[in-house]
Order: structure tokens, then C-alpha cells, then sequence
């Protein structure tokens, strides 16, 4: 079977010389689809199958990063320095509370884009009651990117750098594992690997500061805006999975933001929307703006319609105890 | 190009290679419960080059969300007249079941007499699959876009034409345009209309930021028009109005480099610490001397005050 | 008595500690030796393992490997301080302690940094401190500041002991001290002859390493107090951080120098030396520590609690609801009982003083304990989590081993050192009788009470 696939594709090569420049420009086809392609696997993982059918209906098992090998050539394009950023652009990101149902798509996305394990969240849903009367809503939280980062100013290593694109990221690779960092985010966004695990030792991804993959124990890690994914146009994992449209990302220089489906002005949008800063008080400059939690879309109860696992996490919320007793949940 | 050839030949010996060392794990499906759909759309891109893409999935008929694309199918692209088939290329499925191929702007096509491209693409039979075919028939249309400030007002000026045989420009009517702003991430829609004998214009009265060097980028896009297919046309044009942000400071207390402060007290502190203890040093050298020199002389009978 | 056959005198006192080993001291040993091999199995199982098996998790990320670093680092800062003092102003009662704070100070400041790197999870990157170092960390400042610290207080501790070199190097041949002991007296001793210029150079030098350890144990008091008080934390963004660090740090320091002083006395027959006016000292210096220790603590909670921030309600709430009596312990018993101890002049007895010291060490413990441990658990946004661990934090069987490990290496060290070298001054004996006769006359007086 192989022979013939390589029969037919030395025929299609002989075609191809022959047609000239039509086989040429073919050619030339293919090969950004080859580029696509790899962009696409980035974002499965090895170890991860996927089922696909040959012209012959046999049905295979490919296990992506075998695939995306071949075609990683992307990175090494036009000296391209991870620690200065994507040039000219700055990274928001724009979250709208009224609008999130804790469907935990935005989790789920962000987990399987960047290979992590169930309980490791670089993107959180809290539920927040901003004071006795009003009714909580669900608030997703991942790494601010602040302008006057915490974490990097007290980085004895330079393990975690801020960039020219707003970016803050951390090179497992310098990590020296003191978790200063972690002690010093008010956001709580940074998580450390406390052991060691298998997927740890698949290097048949190359490790970017960028991704995040893979993983080292003894190292901090945290929401990365996916940089990988914006140097090919695509969204980050968190605003692509996202069902609701919550979550706009856009570059600041162009003050556009997009959420997949809508593209709006950035200062119209925050403006307009009543936008804020978590914790703006302290002075940290976040990167990711809220629109508040009016007019919501949905009801809280709706947000408790997933695991009970997940439910269990709120338990302690004094609205939730109260909503528990009225028998609403 | 040579070296796209190339690659891409690796590319497919890998894939065979994997085939063949797959094959424990290969398995017949039943194809009863699944129906192949086979989709072939064209565009005419910016550049003029037009995109040829085929989709060839395989959908379960039960179970709609199950979906398998056809992976390394050879799709064939052909341009029809008649009887006549021209082989425009071919090319095989990816792992999403899509296949392309881009023609260059210099492509000659041959026309119906009404001016239409017949465009097919077919995947010939296998054992398991059966034949697929899908045509399209389009226009080639000619979008002209035009961006200049008439009386300083921003007019984005639309042009449409097809060219006759005798090489005449035609304009047409009745087309809808959408006119959209390019940005990194995606496209804002800023404009839609009508294009009526062979013109769309629009003023632009918003301003937009731009990329950093203050570029607009502005594209029209007719899409899935029954006689012209999908064509987009682009340009930039210095329209924006972004204000540069100040580069932040470099010697800040997150950036690689300290304030020079800290740099001038730190050494001084180190300095002022690090004399001290070479002073000690030295003197414990001295110490040690002279203690070596009396054990060298003979045992004095030395008084201590 | 000429200052020679005083010389053979001391050390006739002094030897038979250095000659034999008692079974008892053997056993003690073994058992300290035991206790250290439990640690280093700890050690392994992390180093194997990951941080997974402390109590540590995301939220807790520091345990009481932080906890223990501060009260040690606090203790040698404190003893540095101390004897800087003790040496600076020329204290007539420095004779019998100054040995004592000295190893203390310098074997607390081994064993205490050895904590933080527990703390680091890739200690196999540790030289990208120095690699890659960057300034504006608080961590680089407090590891250039124990460094220096550790390097002054090796040299200041030298400087004290050469004189004795020199006594032990001309005096032990006659003695079955083991040979390479004998070879080590001599080379420490750098032929020191105590001739006037050898005298007065090595009491200028230590003079002046006197006045850097002072200012050294400032600057690295202040550079661990900003390592909290640099962060937005609750209950650590406090402008009274490190003037709080000083005192508390050296409140822990005389405590627990009067509790060596104690073990000393009792188990190396020091009694004619180490005197009850010694510990009526320590006992007021105590006691003004603890009212100053106290008066920063109230203030500390005081204004948190009146101008009452929502975070800082949270961080309270966890202090008076689930470490309820760990608070009260650290902060009402840890320095009301020794204030109350301390304030009576018939309490200032040898017992007594010790007993206060002890409670005020265990409170100080728990004091750090509540500065580090609460404040990570109620961090700005609520945790929200269902896995225990990692809501709140409670010390693994681990980080336990490696604590008693770290306490057992240094009573092995203060051993091994008091094997070696005795652990009263010879020459400070000497100085006191024969240079500062006022003074000692004086101090005979006060030693006689």
C-alpha cells in the first residue's frame, strides 16, 4: 500500500514537471497548507490519537505530534526573540461578566491547549459577591499581564520576563523554583508543578516559554495569552472555546478586540461598557479589563448546572449556603 | 520551489511510512453508516491568485457530531468545456480532509460562451470510496479597490468588471459588498452595500488607530455570489490615527536592567563591606609574619608589655 | 601569678573536656547522628519525589521550611548583633558568654539558609542565582546579604579564637590530645605570640569586624523582613516589617542564647563562669526585648484591625477563628508570661530566666509561623477549591523530619566545637585579669553578688 502511495505521488511528481509552473504553484498550495497544518497540531497534543480515513477507507490512528515534526519550521523563522515579544502590538484582553454562564469551556480549552492536568487552572472561575446585597457572578480570572508585574520584579533569575507585547511569561527552563513569584501575584494566577509526571519527558514538542510545553517539575507556570497562537492570527484557547463570546482579545496599538464572532473598538467597548481592572487600587496595571456583571444573560443557578465537583467548589460562598437551603441548587 | 517540492515529498514519505507501520492498528470501518460529503468552493484572493479548496468529509449518519475527514485522498482540479477537461492540478486531503490549490493571476481559463469558468474537482474511485465530483461555474471579476480622501472625507471606492473577449471592461450591477477592516486577529466589518453599474462607495467617517506605522488595511469581500464565486480585494492606505505609545522606562524595577540607583548603592554597600574584610585579611597576614619571624630568630626572652 | 602559669592554669581546667569522651556524650551523639539520618532520608524522599510530599501546595507555596529559616536566621543575625556589642563596648560580663553567642551565631547561619534552598523546587539550578542574577529581587539582596553575613561572622568568629590557638597550641603537648588536633592548633594559630603589635593588630581588626557584624545583622534583618513587606500581601505589606524583624529576631536571639547558657552551664560544669548575674542580665535585656516585641506586635494587628481592609478582616478572621489558639499562644503567652516572669526581681533566677526564655522561643516560632502561613491562605481572590491541601496547609511528616534534623545538626556542631576549643575564652579570662584591672575589680564585685 505504501509502494502505491509512493507510485502515485512520483506520478503526480512527473505530472507536476511536466505542467510546469501550474504543478509549481501547487506546490507552493500545499506547502501552506503544510504550514497550517502544524499550526493546528500545536495546539493537540501528542499522545493524543486522531481518527482519520484513507482514500481506501481504512481507518488510521495518527498521533499528531508525529505529523507536526516534520513541519516544525514555523519557530525558527526571522530571529525571533521570545523574551522581546511580537513587535508593535500590546495584548488585552477583554472579559464580559455579564455574559458568562460558567459553561468552563474557557478552562477546558486552556487545559487541553497547553496540556494540563484537570486540576491545574490557568484560567479560574470564581464566583464573587462584590458586596452583601448583590447577587454574586461568575468571575473568570487568568493572568493579568500586568504593567507593573509583581511576579517579575521579584524574580531573583530572570525566569519571568515581561515583554514589549504586554506579555509576561516564565522560562521553565531558568525557573529556579523559589515560587517567589507565587507569593507575590495578588491574582493568585501562578501554579507550580510539585511532582514530577510522564508528560514532562515528551519531548517531541519543543519547549517555548511561549507554550508552556512541556511542563518541568519544580517550576512556576501560569497563563501565557497563547503567543503562539497570535503570531498565527488565531485567538487565544480560553476566548476560541469560549460558547458565550465572553472573552475579547485584541491588540491595544490597533484598539480593536475581537471575540471570534464580534469585532469591536477596544476603548468603545470599555468605555461604553463601564470596563475596570480587577484590583486596580493596587497599582498593578492589569492587562485584562472587566465589563461588569449587569443585565447578566443567564441566571447564577444555570451556572451550577455542571460536575458536582465543580459545584462543590462554591460551597463555602455565604449566597451559595443560602441558595442551598432555599433548595434552588 | 524546488525545496517546496522537496519537502513535501518527505512529507508524504513520511506519511506512507506511518501507514505502513499503522497498519496493526488499521481497521475497515463500515462505511454504510457514514455519507461522504464533498464540498469545492473558490476564491478569489486579494493577490489575484484564485483558491481551489475541496472538503471531503465523512459524516455519520446517526451521529452528526461524528465526523471523520478523509486523510491523503488525491483530489483532481479541472477546468471544463464541454467534453474538454484541462487539468488545472491535483492535490491530496490533510488531516481536516481539505484539499487546495492555488492558480496564479497569469492562469488562463477557458470560457463558455457566456463567459463562465466550468471549474471541477473530482477524487476517482478506490475500493472503498466511490467517485466524487463537484463543479462550479463563475465569472472572473475584476474588483478594483480605490482609497484616497476626496474633499477630506476617507471614500473607499469600489470598482467591479468582468472583461469580454474583445478585452472590454463590463461593469455590473446588483452585487452585495461588505466592506471590512483588517486587523491582526480579524476582520471588523465597517461597510455594507450594493455595488449598482459597477461602483460602491463609502465615506468613512470613523477613524481607526491602525497598525504602528498608522496603515489601514481594507478589504471588500463578495461572498458565495451565485455567478462570481467569492472574491476579496485589499489595500492599505495611511488612514490611522494611532498615537504611539511611550516606550516604558528601561531601568524600571520588572525590565532586565535595574535603576541605576540601585546598581551605584548595592556596589557601594558590597565595596564598603568587602575592604573591610580584606583589611582584616591583610592585617592576620601581618600577624602571621611576624609570629613566623620570631620562631625563625633564637628564643628571646621577650616580655610581653 | 604571671600571666604565663595563668595561661597553663586555664588550660589544665579546660583540657580533660578536650581529652576524653564520657559514654554518656557517645550516646548523645548516636542520638543526634540518628536524628540527622531521618532528615537526610526526608531530604532524599523530596529530592526524589518532588515538593509533593510536604505539606506545600499552590496557595501555601511557603511551609515551615520559611518558618524555620527566619527564626534561625534571626537567631544568628541577633547573635551577631550581640556580640558585636558585647566586643564594641568592651561588656565586662562578655567573658563567659561571648564564645557561646559566637557559635551560635555562625552555626545558626549555616543551618538556617539550608532551609530556604528546601523551599527551592530545582535545587540543580541553584548557580542561576549567579548566573542570571537579578538586582531589584529581594532575594538576591537576602542571599548577598547572608553570604557577606556568613563570611563576616567566620572571620569575626576567628578573630576571637586565635588568642586561644595560641594558649591550647603551646600548652597541649603534654597532653593525649589527638595528633591532628595538636596540628590544627597550631595552624589556626598562625604563630600567634601575643607580643604587643600581634595584640594590638588583632584588637583593632576585631574592633573594627565588631562594628561590620553589627551593621551587617541590620542590613540582613531588614533585607528578610522586605522579602513579605515588599509584597502586596496582607499581613506582610507593613512599613514596620523590618524594624519588627529586628526586634523580634533579636527577642528570639537572647532567648535563646540564655537557654544555651543554661545547657552549658549544667552539662560542661561551667558554673564558675557562666553565673547567675549572667542571667539576671540576660533576664532584663530579655525583658526589654519582650515589652518592645510586644509593643510592635499590638501595633502591627492593632492598625490592621481598626482600619480594617477587607483583606486584612479576612487574614484576622483566620487568626482568631482557626489558629484561635496558636494567636494566643504566640502573642499573648509568648510575651505576656516572660514580661510577667521577667518583671519581678525574685524571679530573675537561673531557672526562671531559662523558663521564660523557652516560652518565648516557642512563641516566636509560632509568631513567624502565623506571619507566613495565614496570609497565603487568604490570599485577594477567594481560593475556592474542594482538595483540602490545598486550602489550608498543615506540615508533613517531611518538612517535621527535616526540622528536628535541623535542630539535631546543630546541637551535633555546638558538640563537636566544644570538643575542640573550650567554650569559655581563655583569653578573655586573661584580658580581665590582667589588662582592665579597675574593671576587674569592678566585675569581681558584681561576680561575688
Amino acid at each position: 500500500m505504501a509502494e502505491n502511495n509512493k507510485k502515485s505521488r512520483r506520478k503526480f511528481l512527473n505530472n507536476g514537471l511536466k505542467l510546469g509552473i501550474v504543478a509549481a504553484i501547487g506546490g507552493i498550495g500545499l506547502s501552506k497548507i503544510a504550514s497550517k497544518l502544524s499550526a493546528q497540531t500545536e495546539e493537540a497534543h501528542s499522545g493524543e490519537k486522531m481518527e482519520l480515513m484513507t482514500a481506501d477507507g481504512t481507518l488510521i490512528e495518527v498521533d499528531s505530534s508525529e505529523v507536526m515534526e516534520v513541519h516544525n519550521v514555523k519557530n525558527n523563522e526571522d530571529n525571533y526573540d521570545v523574551r522581546e515579544g511580537i513587535p508593535n502590538r500590546k495584548f488585552v484582553m477583554v472579559i464580559d461578566l455579564a455574559k458568562c454562564k460558567n459553561a468552563r469551556k474557557c478552562v477546558e480549552g486552556c487545559q487541553k491547549g497547553h496540556n494540563l492536568d484537570y486540576h491545574q487552572e490557568f484560567m479560574q472561575i470564581k464566583l464573587i459577591q462584590d458586596n452583601p446585597l448583590a447577587e454574586p457572578y461568575w468571575f473568570p480570572k487568568n493572568c493579568m499581564h500586568c504593567d507593573e508585574p509583581p511576579c517579575v520584579k521579584v524574580c531573583p533569575t530572570g525566569a519571568t520576563f515581561k515583554r514589549e507585547d504586554n506579555i509576561v511569561l516564565v522560562d521553565n527552563e531558568r525557573c529556579i523554583g523559589c515560587k517567589f513569584c507565587v507569593t507575590s501575584c495578588p491574582y493568585s494566577a501562578r501554579i507550580f508543578n510539585w511532582e514530577h509526571k510522564a508528560k514532562f519527558d515528551d519531548k517531541s514538542q519543543p519547549y517555548s516559554p511561549e507554550t508552556n510545553v512541556p511542563g518541568a517539575t519544580g517550576t512556576v507556570t501560569k497563563c501565557d495569552f497563547c503567543p503562539d497562537l497570535l503570531r498565527q492570527g488565531l485567538l487565544p484557547h480560553c476566548a476560541q472555546s469560549c460558547p458565550e463570546g465572553v472573552i475579547y482579545f485584541g491588540d491595544r496599538n490597533e484598539d480593536i478586540v475581537t471575540n471570534g464572532a464580534e469585532t469591536v473598538r477596544f476603548s468603545e467597548l470599555i468605555n461604553k461598557r463601564g470596563g475596570y481592572r480587577h484590583l486596580e487600587h493596587l497599582g498593578t496595571k492589569p492587562n485584562v479589563y472587566y465589563l461588569p456583571a449587569v443585565d447578566k444573560l443567564y441566571e447564577l443557578e444555570d451556572g451550577f448546572e455542571v460536575n458536582e465537583e465543580v459545584k462543590e467548589r462554591y460551597k463555602n460562598v455565604p449566597y451559595v449556603k443560602e441558595l442551598k437551603k432555599q433548595g434552588k441548587i | 520551489m524546488k525545496s517546496n517540492l522537496y519537502n513535501h515529498t518527505f512529507f508524504i514519505s513520511i506519511i506512507a511510512a506511518l501507514l505502513l507501520c499503522t497498519n496493526g492498528i488499521a481497521q475497515q470501518i463500515d462505511l454504510s453508516n457514514y455519507s461522504m460529503r464533498f464540498v469545492f468552493k473558490t476564491v478569489k484572493q486579494a493577490d489575484n491568485t484564485r483558491l481551489l479548496e475541496v472538503s471531503f468529509i465523512g459524516f455519520n449518519d446517526n451521529d452528526r457530531k461524528d465526523k471523520i475527514p478523509v486523510f491523503g485522498a488525491e483530489i483532481q482540479f479541472l477546468n471544463v468545456l464541454n467534453d474538454e477537461e484541462i487539468l488545472l492540478g491535483s492535490s491530496k486531503t490533510s488531516k481536516e480532509g481539505t484539499a487546495q490549490l492555488i492558480l496564479p493571476e497569469n492562469q488562463k481559463y477557458v470560457t463558455d460562451e457566456e463567459g463562465y469558468i466550468n471549474l471541477k474537482a473530482r477524487f476517482n474511485s478506490t475500493d472503498a470510496l466511490s467517485e466524487e465530483v463537484a463543479d462550479i461555474m463563475v465569472k472572473d471579476l475584476h474588483l478594483d479597490l480605490n482609497l484616497s480622501e476626496i474633499d477630506s472625507v476617507k471614500t473607499v471606492t469600489l470598482t467591479a468588471f468582468t472583461v469580454n473577449s474583445l478585452g472590454d471592461k463590463i461593469p455590473v450591477s446588483e452585487l452585495d459588498v461588505i466592506i471590512n477592516l483588517n486587523t491582526m486577529l480579524s476582520k471588523m466589518n465597517i461597510s455594507e452595500g450594493t455595488i449598482i453599474d459597477g461602483t460602491y462607495t463609502f465615506e468613512m467617517t470613523e477613524s481607526f488607530a491602525g497598525n504602528t506605522k498608522g496603515e489601514l488595511a481594507i478589504s471588500a469581500v463578495i461572498e458565495d455570489n451565485d455567478e462570481y464565486g467569492n472574491i476579496i480585494q485589499e489595500k492599505k492606505v495611511q488612514w490611522g490615527t494611532i498615537t504611539k505609545q511611550v516606550k516604558a522606562n528601561d531601568h524600571s524595577l520588572w525590565t532586565k536592567a535595574a535603576p541605576i540607583w540601585m546598581y551605584v548603592v548595592l556596589s557601594i554597600l558590597l565595596l564598603g563591606v568587602y575592604i573591610n574584610f580584606i583589611y582584616t585579611i591583610v592585617n592576620l597576614v601581618k600577624i602571621k609574619r611576624e609570629g613566623d619571624n620570631i620562631k625563625t630568630e633564637p628564643r628571646k626572652n621577650y616580655t610581653v608589655y | 601569678m604571671d600571666i604565663q602559669s595563668r595561661k597553663r592554669e586555664l588550660f589544665k581546667e579546660f583540657a580533660p573536656r578536650l581529652e576524653t569522651t564520657s559514654l554518656a556524650t557517645k550516646i548523645y551523639i548516636g542520638f543526634l547522628v540518628a536524628i540527622i539520618l531521618v532528615g537526610i532520608y526526608a531530604f532524599y524522599l523530596q529530592m526524589a519525589k518532588g515538593q509533593i510530599v510536604t505539606g506545600m501546595r499552590d496557595n501555601v507555596v511557603w511551609g515551615i521550611y520559611e518558618v524555620n529559616f527566619i527564626l534561625l536566621v534571626c537567631i544568628s543575625y541577633s547573635g551577631a548583633f550581640i556580640s558585636g556589642i558585647l566586643h564594641f563596648f568592651h561588656t565586662p560580663w562578655k567573658t563567659a558568654i561571648a564564645r557561646i553567642v559566637e557559635i551560635i551565631t555562625v552555626l545558626s547561619l549555616l543551618i538556617g539558609p539550608i532551609y530556604i534552598l528546601l523551599c527551592m523546587g530545582r535545587l540543580d539550578r541553584l548557580h542561576y542565582l549567579f548566573m542570571y542574577p537579578r538586582i531589584q529581587s529581594p532575594i538576591t539582596w537576602d542571599i548577598i546579604a547572608i553570604i557577606t553575613d556568613i563570611v563576616a561572622c567566620f572571620i569575626y568568629l576567628y578573630l576571637t579564637f586565635i588568642p586561644d590557638f595560641a594558649i591550647l597550641r603551646d600548652h597541649c603537648e603534654e597532653r593525649k590530645i589527638p595528633k591532628w588536633v595538636k596540628k590544627l592548633y597550631k595552624t589556626l594559630a598562625i604563630g600567634y605570640q601575643d607580643t604587643k603589635t600581634q595584640r594590638d593588630r588583632l584588637h583593632k581588626i576585631t574592633r573594627i569586624m565588631s562594628t561590620i557584624v553589627i551593621v551587617l545583622a541590620i542590613v540582613a534583618y531588614t533585607v528578610l523582613a522586605w522579602i513579605f513587606s515588599l509584597t502586596l500581601q496582607p499581613g506582610w505589606n507593613s512599613t514596620i516589617f523590618a524594624p519588627y524583624f529586628i526586634v523580634g529576631g533579636l527577642f528570639s536571639g537572647v532567648a535563646f542564647i540564655i537557654v544555651t547558657m543554661f545547657l552549658v552551664r549544667k552539662f560542661y560544669k561551667l558554673e564558675k563562669y557562666i553565673r547567675k548575674m549572667h542571667f539576671k542580665v540576660g533576664g532584663i535585656i530579655l525583658l526589654i526585648l519582650a515589652m518592645l516585641y510586644g509593643y510592635f506586635t499590638f501595633t502591627e494587628y492593632f492598625s490592621r484591625w481598626f482600619s480594617h481592609k477587607e483583606i486584612d478582616t479576612n487574614l484576622l478572621d483566620a487568626l482568631f477563628t482557626r489558629y484561635f489558639w496558636v494567636f494566643i499562644f504566640a502573642n499573648y503567652v509568648g510575651i505576656l508570661v516572660p514580661i510577667g516572669i521577667l518583671f519581678f526581681k525574685k524571679f530573675r533566677t537561673i531557672n526562671w530566666v531559662t523558663i521564660a526564655s523557652v516560652i518565648a522561643l516557642v512563641g516566636i516560632w509560632l509568631n513567624r509561623y502565623l506571619i507566613v502561613i495565614p496570609t497565603l491562605e487568604t490570599p485577594y481572590v477567594p481560593i475556592q477549591d474542594t482538595r483540602i491541601d490545598y486550602i489550608f496547609y498543615s506540615a508533613s511528616w517531611v518538612e517535621i523530619a527535616l526540622s528536628f534534623a535541623g535542630v539535631a545538626a546543630f546541637l551535633l556542631m555546638f558538640t563537636l566545637i566544644g570538643k575542640v576549643v573550650p567554650l569559655v575564652p581563655m583569653n578573655y579570662i586573661l584580658d580581665s585579669h590582667f589588662t582592665t584591672k579597675k574593671v576587674k575589680q569592678k566585675v569581681n564585685k558584681e561576680i561575688s553578688e
